[in-house]
């Protein structure tokens, strides 16, 4: 499972008025937006005073060294294709910078007393890429699409008890829950959730995600597989949400996305002038790309859980909470942060990046402290003695951890855990990287024989924790394994709860638990950046951590 | 004529080896290809249906029967974790990893034969000494330190160089270069050392007494008897040079065969790596057939 998620500084601010019957009306939720928007633009792309149309705009991105592209958004959670899906299709909803929801494709909606029925108006006019209209008939296809079984989409859990939809007339579409969803709004605004064409899902078939077609400022014009995507401008474009600032068309011709792995030749790139963006800049280059006057560094937190490690909690000895409590204590996350990222990425207290609603950032931070002669202690007391090699034995029994991993050093975590295991060691823990492919690491996984794993993922609402705790619904391939009647029973009740200042307690009383049973240690908050070239304006990040490049512009 | 065709038999074999051993190691790496293609939370039915079709539920030599048969009439199967035709993936990434692979060996025949003849000519003197320490320090870089210091100078600093991407030959000189002069720095020591090695022998002091002049002596009849142990090496050197196409594909944001290869492995998909190994197996025999051939054409003593 892949992940990342970027997000942004404040935290919501949970309006407790009940939201019963609650309409939206497209207007006024849009001028909010708009001034909100407005206000954060400061640390956006600068605005092209006299934003020039045309050109192409041609951005280095990390996209790991896989080989394949798919931009099928129900089925890649996979951050670094999502970062380009963003600029192909659209939403229903759009996230706002105060982390609350506006209309984009869906005008406006009515949700019933229940909770249960959302009655969505479309926004008229708009059409996908292939000239197909976007319609109710449209989004039901959609919907049905994702919770088709037999298609097996990556996306599916973000659309909660969905039962079914009706169209009830060309632009209005009633969406029928089995029960309450407080997620969907927010989980619409989401990549994941994005509109796609149903009659290209039909024309390609398996290889839909290889000839995306969206209704967004930029409509595919073909791929390198592996290397490069290019996007040309989408003529008929004008169903920008709120938060844009620019309306109408694009204004490049072309954008081309390069896929470059390797690091330093990204930086290179985007120095020589071969590409006029590049994100994901690693830490060692940051500062110095700050400091040059030909260049400008977007940043923004990706909304997301926060990258973290996890002991498997059904292994022994793991399942013992105080030699899980000793683990954590023997560790300096503040050190491993500064040393491996230089300063550039803050340190991780909760699970949730801080500035997803319902984060409990603020009230975890500096909840506990480093505390390695503690740790010794605990580990004593539980009979595990340190042996000849200084690794605690007992029983004859070895205190060894595997970390199980098959994504290699992305966002440099196996640098991570490299120190990770060193301050473990100190404690008499022995720690060994156990790199898997793909497959031997679903094996292993399903199996149970790891005892750690890490990982984070990109998401929108705090939902996302249920999917991870709650096990009928999680995936087998998480190596997370815990399962916590109290944390099940509030993250139902979060999902279900309407009033946002109660709903927020629920995740946050689950995050608490997290971290008090050391379920899961966060490490860092990942602080997703752009980098542009002087020439270029206009790029901006939106509220999840994606970049826009709709009002992008290049001058000469 | 019974010796080219005894080793062309012996190539397909070595071919048919290859591609046996691969299918043996990857069925039995764990991990279930079904399962990784209906996701995580498929249902069982789902992962069987899905087994049925791909076949994977079949014994393995059930599997591999349907393999070399496939083989016979040229179908390299479909990828499990796509559905696409495998030949059409490897088809359309081959063209970059070939161009390459062919220029690089390129350079390091072109350079490691002439620095090699200089240096021996020179022996011992100041001009050996510098082309041994540059082929020495060359030899001895990792390729992946050598191909980003490439960048910096020629890409950032100079800006001649594009530094990624393939289709064009500007495209190609950082990779090229950086593949080429590596693998140069082990070829030019070793034509060298072969060089001095026959200038020594009796034949070439005959040779200078029947008062031939020096450059024959040198082209016609040294250089002949010393490309024998070079061309040798030259097998051994094709085989690295397509083991480090991964590292410098992704360097370089190139398209290609390594890096399809490596993925392919990750997701287990048996028959893209299938394809990609048989690929490989097919160039690295064919150049190995040729350095075979080669050796009667250098040197007519010896007889085939």
């Amino acid at each position: 499972m892949t992940n990342e998620d970027d997000g942004e500084i404040d935290d919501e601010s949970p309006r407790s008025t009940a939201r019963r019957a609650l309409i939206v009306s497209g207007a006024g939720v849009a001028a909010l937006g708009g001034l909100a928007y407005w206000g954060l633009r400061g640390h956006g792309a600068k605005s092209a005073a006299a934003a020039q149309k045309g050109g192409e705009l041609v951005v280095a991105f990390d996209g790991t060294s896989s080989s394949r592209f798919g931009f099928d958004p129900h089925n890649s959670g996979f951050a670094p294709h999502n970062r380009i899906i963003r600029s192909i299709y659209d939403n229903l909803t759009v996230l706002l910078p105060d982390q609350t929801i506006g209309p984009w494709l869906a005008q406006s909606w009515e949700i019933s007393p229940d909770r249960t029925r959302y009655d969505f108006t479309l926004r008229p006019g708009v059409r996908f890429h292939d000239g197909t209209a976007f319609d109710a008939a449209a989004v039901k296809a959609n919907f049905d699409r994702l919770v088709d079984k037999s298609n097996t989409l990556y996306s599916r859990q973000s659309l909660g008890p969905y039962a079914s939809s009706q169209v009830l007339a060309p632009n209005r579409l009633r969406v029928i829950l089995s029960e309450p969803y407080e997620p969907l709004l927010r989980n619409l605004s989401m990549t994941k959730l994005a509109i796609v064409s149903p009659a290209a899902v039909k024309k390609y078939g398996k290889v839909f995600a290889q000839n995306p077609v969206g209704t967004g400022p930029f409509r595919f014009a073909g791929l390198t597989q592996g290397t490069e995507i290019g996007l040309e401008r989408n003529p008929d474009y004008q169903w920008s949400p709120s938060t844009a600032a620019h309306n109408g068309p694009a204004l490049l011709d072309r954008l081309t996305f390069k896929n470059v792995p390797e690091e330093a030749t990204r930086v290179a790139v985007l120095q020589s002038g071969q590409a006029l963006a590049a994100d994901l800049i690693p830490p060692q280059n940051i500062l110095a790309l700050k400091a040059d006057p030909n260049f400008q560094l977007l940043e923004k937190e990706l909304l997301e859980t926060n990258y973290s490690l996890g002991l498997n909690v059904v292994k022994a000895p793991w399942d013992d909470e105080d030699i899980r409590l000793a683990v954590r204590l023997s560790l300096d996350i503040d050190e491993i942060v500064k040393v491996i990222y230089l300063g550039t990425l803050p340190r991780a207290w909760s699970p949730l990046s801080p500035s997803m609603f319902g984060s409990a950032e603020k009230e975890l931070t500096g909840s506990w402290k480093s505390d390695p002669v503690r740790a010794r202690e605990i580990l004593t007391q539980k009979g595990r003695i340190p042996g000849p090699d200084g690794v605690r034995v007992k029983d004859g029994k070895r205190l060894t951890i595997s970390f199980i991993d098959t994504q290699g050093n992305r966002e440099k975590r196996l640098d991570v855990v490299q120190l990770v295991r060193r301050q473990l060691a100190a404690s008499g823990i022995d720690l060994n990287i156990d790199s898997e492919p793909g497959g031997s690491y679903a094996a292993k996984i399903t199996a149970n024989d790891f005892d750690m794993a890490g990982g984070a993922s990109f998401h929108a609402d705090p939902d996302i924790l249920r999917t991870a705790y709650t096990p009928s619904v999680r995936s087998a391939l998480t190596g997370n394994k815990v399962v916590d009647p109290e944390i099940i029973a509030w993250l139902a009740a979060g999902a279900r709860e309407a009033d946002l200042t109660r709903r927020a307690e629920f995740y946050r009383k689950a995050q608490r638990k997290i971290i008090a049973k050391t379920y899961a240690i966060p490490i860092y908050i990942l602080i997703y950046n752009f980098a542009v070239s002087r020439r270029v304006h206009g790029v901006t990040i939106d509220a999840h951590g994606f970049p826009e490049f709709h009002g992008a512009s290049i001058s000469s | 004529m019974g010796y080219v065709s005894k080793r062309i038999a012996g190539a397909l074999f070595v071919v048919f080896g290859a591609v046996t051993l691969i299918f043996i190691v990857l069925y039995w790496l764990p991990g279930d290809p079904a399962q990784l293609i209906a996701g995580d939370d498929a249902s069982p039915a789902l992962v069987a249906r899905l087994r049925a079709q791909l076949g994977s539920d079949q014994p393995l030599w059930t599997q591999y029967i349907h393999y070399i048969q496939g083989l016979a009439t040229g179908d390299l199967g479909r990828s499990f974790a796509t559905g696409e035709s495998v030949f059409s993936r490897l088809a359309a990434q081959a063209p970059a990893t070939l161009e390459l692979a062919a220029f690089s060996l390129l350079v390091t025949v072109v350079l490691g034969v002439i620095l090699g003849m200089v240096s021996a000519v020179h022996r011992n003197d100041w001009i050996d000494t510098t082309i041994q320490s540059v082929m020495l320090a060359l030899a001895s870089m990792p390729s992946f330190w050598l191909g980003i210091l490439f960048i910096l100078i020629f890409s950032v600093w100079l800006r001649w160089l594009p530094a990624i991407g393939n289709g064009s030959v500007a495209q190609l000189m950082l990779p090229v270069a950086t593949m080429g002069l590596a693998s140069a720095g082990r070829l030019a020591p070793m034509v060298r050392n072969n060089l001095v090695e026959v200038l020594d022998e009796p034949f070439v002091a005959t040779l200078r007494a029947k008062g031939l002049l020096e450059r024959p002596v040198l082209y016609q009849h040294v250089l002949r008897s010393a490309l024998i142990p070079t061309v040798t090496l030259l097998g051994v050197i094709v085989g690295e040079l397509l083991g480090g196409l991964v590292v410098i594909e992704t360097l370089f944001a190139r398209q290609g065969l390594g890096r399809i290869i490596a993925e392919a492995i990750g997701n287990k998909d048996i028959p893209m790596v299938q394809g990609a190994v048989l690929f490989f197996a097919v160039v690295y025999v064919t150049i190995n057939l040729f350095v075979d051939l080669s050796y009667r054409w250098i040197d007519p003593r010896i007889a085939l």
